[in-house]
């Protein structure tokens, strides 16, 4: 669905437990429209090819893409926020259907290495598989140029992954954070590769900037974007209160 | 079936009958199956090693062994172990080297093992010190073609097929050499193994 401008949102399902327990897990995805040359489009975190509950998650990314007139096919750069799973499960796979660069923070992406080792046994033990990724580039802290004219802010905010980013786009006051902040909640910091301490000061880092729509990776049980600067205050001032003492 | 003399075997039967032909073996025979019952011992010994059961368990099983059969079991043990080994350095190498190095058999060949890997590692330390800079220049000129660009953008060296290309090459060539030294160690030590077997022989007959 359109959000704003050319900023488009594939949320899935779990804004409640009847909808999570149907639908699995997978990440929200999010997609800024003819950003690139060629009217070729950028998408963040495009979610898993299929989740443990046999969900054909790409498949419902492609089909509600379509419904706004958005091939696959014309996705020129994929940017995910973490290494995890239900966030790039997909990248080399839509890579393989449209030629898309591929990008990841370089901390995740040393991790996703340590992964091939004793790291991906840990996981493994917790559920976690670790599809392929070749990342074209490494996102670390500065601008991202796309096309003539559009500017993203890539933000390191580790603490629910090591190498974790977000991506705020100032014109348009769009945070992407990925899993570092939901309606009400945060991400986990109980993973390998998390940090409380670190959680908390990205948060408080993003905090400052002037948002209108902050997207979240997830719908957990919460709807997945929260609108309105002062709806978004209230947000990080109700985690504050009563998510950070228990982190 | 009346009139039938085919009857369905037991299991014991069977068993019996296969007992039967090997007692019909000659002792070169006889010994032949044994060597092959070590050697898969051996082998499934080193695959138990790799999959996490300790050394010194290992060692525990190998004392139960009567002398002869315990050097059989060894050695594929060993040549097992030795097979597993790559020269891109994996965990799992110094994991392997150190079960060669204590247990019994000729562990000359970890170092040379580990002297190669060294160099395999300078080598693409070189190779990537000497490239870096153009890979890097190129990919950034391929990103911005594609409208991609800014201080957040690092480019990803080991994706660009000119990189892929030189690492494969370099690791070809010590996978070569890796695997020369591995023949090379089994043919002396397969040579050493038949004549300690053929001297045990002598001495038991």
């Amino acid at each position: 669905m359109n959000l704003v401008d050319n900023f488009y949102a594939y949320l899935w399902p779990g804004v409640n437990m009847s909808e999570l327990q149907t639908y699995g897990n997978n990440c929200n995805s999010y997609l800024v429209a003819k950003a690139l040359p060629e009217d070729k489009h950028v998408l963040v975190d495009p979610g898993m090819v299929t989740n443990e509950a046999r969900q054909n998650c790409l498949d419902r990314l492609i089909s509600e893409m379509r419904k706004d007139g958005i091939e696959i096919e014309d996705v020129g750069l994929i940017l995910n926020t973490h290494a995890h799973p239900d966030h790039y499960g997909a990248s080399e796979s839509i890579r393989r259907m449209s030629g898309a660069q591929v990008a990841i923070g370089r901390g995740d992406d040393d991790f996703l290495k340590l992964a091939g080792g004793e790291m991906a046994n840990a996981l493994k033990q917790m559920g976690f598989e670790f599809p392929e990724l070749n990342p074209d580039f490494y996102l670390t802290e500065g601008e991202l140029r796309l096309g003539q004219d559009l500017i993203a802010q890539i933000m390191l905010t580790p603490g629910h992954s090591q190498g974790h980013i977000s991506i705020y786009w100032p014109k348009a006051k769009v945070f992407m954070g990925g899993d570092l902040i939901f309606y009400g909640s945060t991400g986990r910091v109980d993973i390998p590769g998390g940090n409380a301490q670190l959680l908390k000061e990205s948060i408080e880092r993003v905090a400052q900037l002037e948002i209108e729509y902050l997207l979240t990776g997830h719908q957990y049980g919460s709807p997945g974007i929260i609108v309105g600067a002062d709806e978004i205050k209230r947000n990080f001032e109700l985690i504050r209160k009563h998510i950070f003492p228990y982190l | 079936m009346p009139g039938n003399d085919d009857k369905i075997k037991s299991a014991l039967e069977i068993a019996l009958e296969k007992a039967q032909r090997l007692g019909a073996l000659s002792e070169d025979e006889k010994q032949r199956l044994k060597n092959e019952e070590l050697a898969a011992a051996g082998e499934a010994l080193a695959e138990r090693y790799l999959n996490g059961l300790p050394l010194r368990d290992i060692e525990i099983e190998l004392a139960g062994r009567a002398e002869q059969d315990r050097h059989i079991t060894s050695h594929h043990l060993l040549n097992h172990l030795l097979d597993r080994i790559d020269v891109v350095p994996v965990e799992r190498n110094d994991k392997i080297l150190n079960a060669i190095q204590q247990l019994p058999g000729d562990s000359g060949i970890v170092q040379s093992i580990r002297d190669l890997i060294q160099e395999y590692e300078s080598a693409i330390e070189k190779a990537r010190h000497e490239n870096l800079s153009a890979l890097e220049t190129a990919k950034r000129n391929e990103l911005e073609s594609k409208g991609i660009s800014g201080s957040a953008v690092q480019p990803a060296l080991e994706t660009s097929p000119e990189w892929k290309q030189i690492r494969q090459n370099l690791d070809s060539h010590y996978q070569e050499r890796l695997e020369e030294m591995r023949q090379k160690h089994k043919n002396s030590t397969e040579s050493a193994h038949s004549v300690t077997h053929t001297e045990d022989k002598e001495n038991t007959s």
